[in-house]
């Protein structure tokens, strides 16, 4: 098998990444199928435990915190090495270790701890209005990823300077879920929008709140690249295998230059996506993280479009595992936020200088 | 009169989306646009109170009970009539001077409700065009007179089209890569007919139907000399569906596997004559039938634009998307692309009708349809019509209507409006799913199943490539070309 010729990376990098990977294929290839066929299964939670012996639950959070103390690279890595047999369980892996950034940025060891017990899964919540008044949170936060009973969401309340850090737990009083019965991708964990109406928060970070929340966004934003790219390199192995198996016109389809061209834009699309990634990894800003989400984001969808008509008819048939991946590669680009949302805020992050 | 006061609001939307259509009504052609703009009422019904309630449902259903057919979508198809799109009027089907062009149209507006529904009902029609198109009159007053009277009793008798075979899809579609092709199905000469055996995959509707035309070789060393389409009969022994896919999108419908196993195949079922499976069974059918897959790329793309303008039209937390520029100038551009879709699929299916129209509608036909069926069904008209000699003549009209120059243009004009409005649709679905984000809302929910659905355009009825490449060998190189089938043709197997 041929994979990312060019990118180049160090030694602790290349054995974190053939770890991920040997967990990828022993723990989330067997079930990948059956996890995006039932939500909250036994089976979630098995791989959920191994990726907490791994050290993916608490990836970011500093040792002496109780986490793993890893830099953002290697939880990309992870999460690249996990997307390549299972998006939605990359994705709730995620969110789950985005959303104790802010702990990282309280002394709260005790909430450490009971947020990465590993069942339920954290998870934040990216889109919509919440607001935190007179200790109280309101308003409403669709399509959340990772609800279930008892998990903490982090909230990005309020707007602006007065944004805040808060949790709510899924099931507390005010807290209102419903849930989305059938979405397009990541379907390893329940879509739910929150209405919450006074809810109580958890926990409510006091101070450093900014660097809080742009910590957990650059956290989202390459971890979602990362994602992406798993797929591009998913859809690029299996087209290619497919490509060198499948016979029309009397050759092998791999020698037709349509399905070379596709191919070669794959492995192109790893590479960008992982050069990106590296890059935007190793320095504070958010956006370059933005720019990295984009690019793997659409670099995912044209991938795994292209993987499905390379195997034709067959592409479209669920036994296949390629349609999976086109559904699962649009959810990394239309979240956390909608795409030229972004694109225009990064003009605006240019211009401010921020 | 002024056009609108005569025209119900249907026909002043199409007139806007369509101005050929303003044209050729201007131009004396009112009866036939009259009828057009009466089955797009018809669809516009279909949807609102059948397929639009149900589709968001059906789709989630199909996918955990992938064997589940509902059958009301055939009912409700029999009660409008659009299981007769492509039977002529002689025979008591609707299909006259705008086959094609209602054909197109009716699908753009099925699939802005639902694709998964819309393909149930016009791959009926898809397996209907080769008993039409290879003159297979022995035939028409039996199957296609079943169909149009289980139609009227809204009893649906449906047919298929079977062309892919497990190991080979493109080179199917293509003489020049059915000669390479690896094949599975084939039928041997044996006294009085046929037998087949082997197996079709992804035949849509392939479950449900009753009839099917079936392309197979007599002689799998030499598949395009030897390329036959068949007329195959469910309760033919040794016939069976074992299996049908869980498909991405399109899911209302089936897309089965056939297995034939010792199936005998009566002479009588050949159509056309052996051999002429190329021209007949597979380029003239796809010259009529890819525009129309243009127009459910249209429709789905058009369902999506519908659902995203509502969205964007939507107030959330104060405020509307469509307040934003950039919202305004994606809507243009996804009805530019909508436009572009339907000014593609439009010109194929005039050029289409322009060409069919009078081979359906000639005197000799007229004199041959006007005979009491009774007639024509005699074993004697039968037995001549199956004959060598009665195909020859059938041919003889054919081709005398059918020229090979008109069917090959028609050829590439439905190849370019297929890939170009499949690409334009998925990209349309892309970016409307991108814009809106992580929403909670029904109208993503619909853009989901659009983008799912889109998805098929850019594979069935010839993959994008193989469309591309068609495109190519008529228009730059002039190495691909329609034969429509030749009056006294040679056996192959000789
Ligand atoms: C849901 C669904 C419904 C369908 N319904 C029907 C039906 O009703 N009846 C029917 O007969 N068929 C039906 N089909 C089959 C459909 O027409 C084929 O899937 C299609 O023609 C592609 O063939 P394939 O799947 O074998 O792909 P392949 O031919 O194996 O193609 C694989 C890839 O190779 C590429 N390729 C192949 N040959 C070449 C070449 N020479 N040059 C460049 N690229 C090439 C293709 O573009 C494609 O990307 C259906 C398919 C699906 C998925």
């Amino acid at each position: 098998m041929i994979g990312v010729p060019w990118a180049r990376e160090s030694k602790q990098y290349t054995v974190l990444r053939s770890n991920a990977l040997n967990f990828a294929v022993s723990e989330l290839a067997p079930v990948a199928d059956d996890l995006e066929n039932t939500v909250d299964s036994p089976l979630l939670w098995k791989a959920v435990e191994k990726a907490g012996e791994m050290g993916m639950l608490a990836a970011l959070v500093p040792e002496q915190l109780g986490g793993e103390g890893v830099d953002l690279y290697s939880l990309c890595v992870a999460l690249e090495e996990s997307a390549v047999e299972s998006a939605g369980f990359a994705a709730a892996l995620l969110f789950h270790n985005a959303a104790l950034v802010p702990l990282v940025y309280s002394d709260r060891k005790d909430l450490v701890e009971e947020f990465t017990r590993g069942r339920p899964l954290c998870t934040a919540a990216t889109a919509g209005e919440t607001v935190l008044e007179e200790g109280k949170v309101s308003g409403s936060a669709p399509f959340v990823f990772n609800v279930m009973e008892g998990a903490p969401v982090l909230l990005f309340a309020g707007s602006g300077e007065a944004r805040k850090a808060a949790y709510v737990r899924v099931g507390a009083s005010g807290v209102e879920t419903r849930i989305d019965p059938y979405p397009l991708g990541w379907r390893v964990s329940e879509f739910a929008t929150l209405e919450m109406k006074g809810a109580e928060p958890h926990f409510v970070l006091d101070g450093s709140e900014r660097e809080a929340l742009a910590a957990t966004e650059r956290t989202l934003y390459l971890g979602l690249a990362a994602v992406a790219n798993g797929i591009v390199r998913k859809a690029f192995q299996k087209a290619y295998d497919y490509a060198r198996q499948r016979y029309q016109a009397g050759k092998l389809i791999i020698e037709h230059q349509a399905m070379r061209l596709m191919l070669a834009r794959m492995l192109c699309a790893m590479e960008e996506g992982r050069a990106l990634i590296r890059r935007a990894s190793g320095v504070e800003d958010l956006a370059p993280a933005i720019i990295a989400w984009r690019r793997a984001g659409a670099n995912a969808c044209q991938a795994a479009m292209d993987g499905v008509q390379i195997h034709g008819g067959y592409g479209y048939m669920r036994d296949y595992g390629m349609e999976r991946l086109m559904r699962d590669a649009k959810y990394c680009q239309m979240f956390p936020r909608p795409e030229e949302e972004q694109l225009l805020r990064l003009l605006d992050m240019a211009e401010s200088g921020s | 009169m002024m056009i609108g006061q005569e025209l119900s609001e249907t026909g002043r939307r199409l007139f806007r989306d369509f101005p050929i259509l303003r044209m050729l009504w201007e131009s004396g052609r009112k009866k036939g646009i009259r009828e057009t703009i009466g089955l797009i009422e018809k669809a516009e019904e279909f949807n609102r109170t059948f397929a639009v309630p149900r589709a968001l449902e059906l789709d989630m259903r199909m996918e955990r009970e992938p064997e589940y057919f509902d059958w009301e979508i055939m009912r409700r198809a029999c009660r409008y009539r659009f299981l007769s799109l492509f039977i002529p009027r002689q025979l008591g089907g609707i299909a006259g001077e705008f086959m094609v062009t209602n054909t197109s149209l009716l699908m753009d507006e099925l699939c802005s409700g639902c694709s998964g529904i819309a393909l149930a009902v016009g791959a009926h029609s898809l397996g209907v065009a080769p008993l039409v198109t290879s003159g297979a009159m022995a035939h028409w007053d039996t199957v296609l007179k079943e169909i149009v009277e289980g139609e009227l009793r809204e009893q649906p008798v449906t047919m298929a089209y079977a062309i892919t075979e497990p190991s080979a899809g493109t080179d199917v579609e293509e003489p020049e890569y059915l000669e390479k092709a690896k094949l599975s199905l084939e039928a041997k000469k044996v006294k009085g007919g046929y037998v087949l055996n082997g197996r079709k995959c992804f035949i849509s509707d392939g479950s449900e139907a009753k009839y099917f035309t079936v392309c197979a070789a007599l002689d799998r060393s030499r598949p395009l000399q030897t390329w036959t389409t068949f007329l195959v009969e469910r309760d033919m022994e040794g016939f069976s569906t074992p299996r049908v896919e869980l498909k991405m999108g399109q899911r209302a419908s089936h897309a089965a596997e056939l297995l034939f196993e010792e199936v005998f195949v009566p002479d009588s079922h050949v159509l056309g004559y052996e051999g002429d499976g190329m021209g007949n069974g597979i380029l003239m059918i796809m010259a009529a039938s890819r525009g129309p897959v243009g127009s459910i790329a249209t429709g789905i793309a058009r369902g999506a634009f519908q659902h995203f303008l509502a969205w964007a039209k939507t107030k959330r937390n104060g405020k509307r998307p469509i307040d934003e520029d950039r919202i305004r100038l994606a809507l243009a551009d996804m009805w530019g692309m909508i436009q572009e879709n339907r000014g593609l699929y439009m010109s194929n299916a005039m050029l289409g009708d322009g060409i069919f129209s009078k081979a359906l509608d000639n005197p000799i036909m007229n004199l041959t349809l006007g005979l009491p069926s009774s007639l024509r069904t005699m074993p004697l008209m039968r037995n001549f019509l199956n004959s060598y000699y009665g195909k020859a003549m059938i041919n003889a009209i054919l081709r005398y209507y059918l020229k090979d120059e008109d069917m090959t243009q028609l050829l590439e004009t439905a190849s370019l409006a297929k890939f170009s409005c499949a690409d334009n649709a998925m990209e349309l679905c892309s970016r409307a799913l991108s814009l809106m984000g992580p929403e909670d809302s029904e109208e993503r929910r619909w853009v989901e199943k659009c983008y799912r659905d889109a998805k098929l355009t850019q594979i069935y009825e010839g993959t994008n490539q193989l469309n591309r490449l068609v495109v190519n060998n008529i228009r730059f190189e002039e190495t691909l070309r329609v034969e429509v089938p030749r009056p006294l043709k040679k056996g192959v197997m000789a």
